[in-house]
């Protein structure tokens, strides 16, 4: 072993190189092993590694939304126990104490070297369904209790005995049981990969070395982002926006937020937002600084690794009892989803006047949730989609169609899967033409997606930017607003609310329009070719 | 006389092999039409005539270029009513996570050019809407006018009832526009599900058949007729030309096959049966795992877009002897994926490259011998390298010498991220395995990046420049048959698989007939993909045909148990895909290894020299080494187009195959 451990240029690269490996690894076993379509299709997952003071060292992240959530689990259950042992693994999803949303568990393993506890790693992934007022445990909730099992930090395996009676309640809880042990076996899975390669390294190297390094990684993350602030003009910037309603009323709910850029250093205040709501469209704040962070990564000129350092020069603040620090119990089921995506519209929207020659008009703005529980001969179906829009301009390009966009990258279903396994038709799974906003580039297009039940069915839409359309920037316009439309087996047509739950009939259909993207800039003279 | 072909960017590479000798022979490519140079070597090689040539197998990149340029042919989409932006909505993702503007690879077909029509199957394959033949004409109405030169069908469900996508075709030839082979069906060309994949393989079909056909085509009119022209597929297997007009899209990403093809060959001729191959080129390093026989991947993507088949499980990365380095704004040494190419190439190379790359580092550690580079044709240009190594050193605070080392160091660990991919991840431990070099600048690096993973040994092949060309002569044919099956393994099921098993076996033995492949020579492996109800993906049981339904489902047990670290016994088994491998075996060239008799490798001895970093390195000549020549590392080994560089603690050996055996002292 060498006495004193050099950092350079080189050794950067080289470790850069091995935590991110970990973390891939540990993607590909969570993957491969998982059950859920939700997993394994559609990619809802993250993995990450921390140091035992809870920083974030490295994530392979396949969804923004879990960039700056996951280290609020780590950072909540290393508090909350007073100590970890070996072979011990923590499970948690409450989103008051670390989480998210129920559906996102997190679980948390520590990794001990010859000398004791040096990292830690974890995992979180969307499990389709944790039980509450409706499948998949998405619904137009009025509290927490309603949304699903909560699961404090507990650990599921202590010095390597595993509590079956933790792992039976979770089961028990859910409508797909078989499917939440397949997931919580895969993530396991993810678990030992990671302990084994970072126990791997740390004999290779050292743990010296190793924390030496884990440290000199987040320092760069550090100065790479604070470059990025750097080049943000100086000033005080605002913007707001609102959301549409929170499932239980359709009144406007406004985000503000005002940003400071100063030197290497931003403050990001969401003062002047609403209050808490009674439903469920309230973000914690772990999901506020994940979509905040989420907007300054997209200004890095370089790939930079994500990690504790990024957030270090960003400061977040959101008013206490409001809809983006809400108390307990508020109901959070769609601020993962929902409110991200328009905590991102209100930053760079902001950003926009720092950077009007760098940051795009809105994009869609939802995922367009859309979950669907059926019984059929005793059989639970439980379905959840998320549906892509229109991107919004930007000041030298046209924005892409039919894609996911900021705090989400998740896949579909094939529609040859989804027939195969639901009592369900996809109709038609199209681009909407002309839905983008007009401009000198114009705006993506959105989807129409149309479904029909061969059974009858409780489906649940939680979606946004049905009345509020994505803004354009510079004089481009905004793009169309998408529509939920229900049309019933004798062909009554009603268009729906943005968040809304309904009964169906086999022979009911199902019509989700999802936005376009802004346009940028004036229709000018010069019509612009698509 | 049989012949491998292999064209690459730059030089054209010809391995033949007549009455148990092999010769090599290179000429120039002719990218304007690639036949060109492979008909001259032909005729050089085999005289005018070219009556003497039997077989000539050939890779070729005509596809994979046509697809990164778009170049392929004008071609159309048809899909069921409600589905004709499958191809622009893909899975719904994007490829770059954070980016400002993310865009999306260029469409093969605009969008004015898919159609969809009336028609719909449950996914039973039960008809629920018939084809609507008015609205089919009028769509081929529109096509008619816009002088099309292939159309792709994709249709749901199409793999569980091929009738409409089979109508469409035939209502094409009826109407006389396009001839069947230009008629694409997604049914035949991969009849599983997952619509997106299946459209985007059959359109990128379509889109490189014509192109393909017209290029096998001209070289196949150049033959005489007895001789067999055969084309690598990215599985690694050989068609005849006549199969590569059915399955163009198979040859798009055969580039990396034959090398690693050949690789496993000599190296399992040497004696080494497991083995991890690493090619590193100019602009990439392909590696891929052979633990006995070739491991193969359900699909891969090119451009960013989806091709479904089974190919070569080859990883490929961004990292080669043109990679750029750089020094980032954190402050961190990154090595590629951005590259110098060969134009205008490292700096070294004098052809005005300014940006230091990997090989410049390697040149001025003295791994480039400069009077022997390219066999002494090319100066070397250390001082401008030399120059712009001392500006980057200074920015890292170190010698030039060390940041030279350091590009390699994180070239090293880049290549060793893509090993770990294909073997730690997949449950293989590299310990067990050798490493066979080749490509331009894998012999420079492949002791060190042994080392990294614990792999105990190297080898060098003889000729590791022209791997891909011998590659062609010795793969053999393969062929793949593959039915749906989608239903749940039960007694009656695995009857009625057994029947469809029998049904593809019997065309199997007619495409092996065919091919010229004599019944002793046929192989067969059946594989049925299975997994439990609720799971997405399947994995591959190996079923010999006799076995029963609770031997076939305990064998997926098992698989799953070793796969993933767990097997749900209790749950439903789900059979999806049933798949018929057949293998024509072809007649190999007879390699016999030379006499092995001890000796110091003296004779090939250049000289001694002192590296910049101080290193004493013996410089040997590998045209004068001899089977049985035993030395220790540190040492350079030059030959015409790459260099060998063992590392202090590494030892030599040179085997009757002259191939370079290299051992880890330590590991040992």
């Amino acid at each position: 072993m060498s006495d004193k451990i050099t950092v350079d240029a080189i050794s950067l690269e080289v470790f850069k190189n091995l935590f991110a490996s970990i973390a891939e690894e540990m993607g590909v076993t969570l993957r491969r092993s998982s059950f859920s379509p939700n997993i394994r299709e559609r990619l809802d997952f993250s993995c990450a590694l921390f140091d035992k003071d809870a920083r974030m060292v490295a994530q392979a992240a396949h969804i923004p939304v879990h960039l700056g959530s996951m280290p609020a689990s780590v950072a909540y259950a290393v508090r909350h126990f007073e100590g970890f042992l070996q072979g011990d693994v923590a499970i948690l999803n409450d989103p008051y104490r670390g989480g998210t949303h129920l559906p996102d568990i997190t679980m948390v393993s520590p990794v001990f070297g010859p000398d004791g506890l040096e990292f830690f790693v974890a995992s979180r992934a969307h499990h389709a369904d944790v039980g509450g007022m409706s499948p998949g445990s998405l619904p137009l909730s009025t509290e927490l209790y309603q949304e699903g099992l909560i699961i404090p930090p507990v650990k599921l395996r202590m010095s390597g005995w595993f509590n079956d009676g933790v792992l039976d309640l979770i089961v028990a809880n859910s409508r797909a049981p078989q499917e939440r042990l397949g997931d919580i076996e895969a993530q396991l899975a993810a678990h030992r990969i990671g302990e084994l390669r970072l126990q791997d390294i740390i004999i290779e190297y050292g743990a010296e070395a190793v924390k030496a390094h884990a440290q000199a990684l987040i320092d760069y993350s550090r100065r790479m982002t604070e470059a990025t602030i750097a080049a943000i003009p100086d000033g005080t910037y605002r913007f707001e926006d609102a959301l549409e309603g929170d499932g239980q009323t359709e009144s406007e709910i406004p985000i503000c937020v005002t940003i400071k850029v100063s030197g290497e250093h931003m403050t990001v205040d969401f003062e002047g937002s609403a209050p808490q709501v009674a439903g469920n469209v309230n973000a914690v704040s772990a999901i506020v600084r994940s979509a905040t962070w989420y907007c300054i990564r997209l200004l890095a000129e370089d790939d930079v690794p994500v990690n504790h350092g990024c957030f270090e020069p960003i400061e977040v603040i959101t008013p206490e009892h409001s809809l983006l620090n809400p108390d307990f119990p508020a109901a959070v089921a769609v601020g993962n989803t929902e409110t991200g995506q328009r905590i991102v519209d209100v930053v760079l929207g902001a950003l926009s006047k720092a950077l009007p020659d760098r940051i795009p008009a809105a994009s869609q703005g939802t995922m367009n949730n859309f979950t669907v529980g059926m019984v059929v001969n005793g059989q639970q179906y439980v379905y959840y989609e998320t549906i892509g829009g229109g991107h919004g301009a930007g000041p030298s390009w046209h924005g892409i169609s039919g894609r996911h966009s900021h705090m989400t990258n998740t896949l579909n279903t094939p529609v040859e899967a989804l027939e195969f396994t639901y009592p369900l038709r996809v109709r038609a799974y199209e681009l909407r033409d002309k839905s983008g906003g007009k401009g000198r580039f114009f705006g993506g297009d959105g989807i129409r997606r149309e479904y029909e039940f061969l059974a009858p069915a409780t489906v649940t839409f939680n979606s946004e930017r049905r009345t509020r359309p994505p803004y354009g920037l510079n004089g481009g316009k905004p793009g169309a607003c998408g529509q939920n439309t229900i049309i019933r087996a004798d062909g009554t047509t009603e268009t729906v609310g943005a968040k809304y739950t309904a009964r169906l009939q086999s022979g009911d259909r199902v019509i989700i329009e999802t936005p376009g993207g802004g346009g940028w800039g004036k229709t000018s003279s010069r019509k612009s070719k698509r | 006389m049989h012949v491998g072909v292999d064209i690459g960017g730059t030089f054209t590479d010809f391995v033949f092999h007549e009455n148990g000798t092999l010769r090599i022979h290179k000429r120039s490519s002719t990218p304007q039409n690639p036949a060109l140079a492979m008909l001259e070597g032909l005729r050089t090689l085999a005289g005018e005539t070219l009556q003497t040539l039997q077989q000539v197998s050939h890779g070729s990149t005509v596809a994979t270029n046509a697809i990164l340029e778009r170049k392929g042919a004008k071609i159309a989409l048809i899909t069921t009513q409600g589905f004709r932006d499958v191809l622009f909505i893909g899975r719904q993702n994007r490829s770059q996570l954070y980016a400002l503007n993310p865009q999306l690879p260029a469409p093969l077909v605009p969008r004015e050019r898919c159609y969809d029509v009336p028609e719909r199957l449950d996914f039973r394959g039960e008809v629920l809407q018939p084809l609507d033949i008015k609205a089919l004409d009028k769509i081929l109405d529109d096509i008619a006018k816009q002088k099309v030169e292939a159309v792709a069908v994709c249709l749901l469900f199409s793999y569980m009832n091929p009738a409409h996508e089979q109508a469409i075709r035939d209502r094409i030839r009826e109407r006389g526009l396009l001839e069947d082979w230009q008629v694409a069906l997604s049914s035949d060309v991969l009849p599983e599900f997952r619509e997106y994949e299946r459209a985007s393989t059959v359109a990128l079909e379509a889109y490189v058949r014509p192109i393909m056909g017209r290029y096998v085509q001209q070289i196949a009119d150049a033959l005489p007729s007895s001789c067999h022209l055969r084309i690598m597929k990215s599985d690694g297997g050989v068609i005849s030309a006549s199969t590569v007009r059915q399955q163009a899209v198979q040859t798009a990403l055969s580039g990396p096959a034959a090398g690693v093809i050949a690789a496993h060959y000599l190296a399992r001729l040497a004696g080494y049966d497991n083995v991890v191959t690493l090619d590193m080129g100019g602009t990439s390093t392909d590696v891929a795992l052979f633990a006995g026989r070739p491991t193969h991947r359900p699909e891969s993507q090119i451009d960013n877009l989806p091709l479904r088949f089974r190919l070569l499980d080859i990883e490929t990365i961004g990292a080669g002897g043109g990679s750029i380095a750089r020094l980032d704004a954190g402050g961190a040494l990154r090595v590629g994926p951005e590259s110098a190419g060969a134009d205008p190439g490292p700096i070294v190379y004098g052809r005005g490259g300014e940006q230091l790359t990997v090989s410049d580092a390697n040149a001025i550690l003295g791994r480039l011998d400069p009077e022997h580079f390219l066999g002494g044709e090319m100066p070397l240009q250390l001082d401008a390298a030399q120059k712009q190594m001392e500006q980057l050193a200074e920015q890292m605070g170190v010698t030039a010498v060390q940041a030279a080392a350091g590009i390699i160091e994180v070239a090293n660990i880049n290549i060793n991220r893509a090993l770990r991919r294909v073997s730690v991840s997949r449950g293989h431990d590299p310990r067990h395995f050798t490493l066979v070099a080749f490509g331009g600048a894998g012999p420079l690096h492949a002791c060190d990046v042994a080392r990294s993973l614990r792999m105990p040994r190297v080898l060098i092949p003889r000729y590791p420049g022209v791997l891909c060309a011998f590659g062609l002569l010795v793969a053999d044919i393969a062929l793949e048959y593959s039915r749906p099956v989608m239903r749940p393994v039960t007694i009656a099921s695995v009857a009625e698989m057994r029947v469809m098993m029998a049904d593809m076996m019997r065309h199997a033995h007619d495409d092996l007939k065919r091919e010229g492949v004599p019944k002793e020579q046929r192989r067969f492996r059946a594989i049925l993909e299975m997994r439990y109800k609720g799971q997405a993906y399947e994995l591959p049981v190996s079923l010999s045909f006799g076995k029963i339904k609770a031997q076939v489902v305990e064998a997926f047990h098992e698989t799953h148990e070793r796969t993933y670290g767990h097997a749900l016994r209790d749950r439903e088994v789900e059979a999806v895909n049933l798949r018929l491998q057949a293998i024509g075996i072809i007649e190999k060239p007879s390699i016999e290894p030379a006499p092995v008799q001890d000796n110091s490798g003296a004779d090939a001895l250049l000289r001694l020299s002192t590296a910049p970093n101080g290193q004493r390195l013996a410089l040997y000549d590998r045209e004068l080494l001899v089977p049985g020549a035993r030395f220790p590392g540190p040492a350079l080994i030059f030959q015409l187009d790459c260099t060998t560089y063992i590392p202090e603690g590494w030892k030599a050996y040179v085997d009757g195959y002259r191939n370079l055996i290299l051992e880890d002292i330590a590991q040992a």
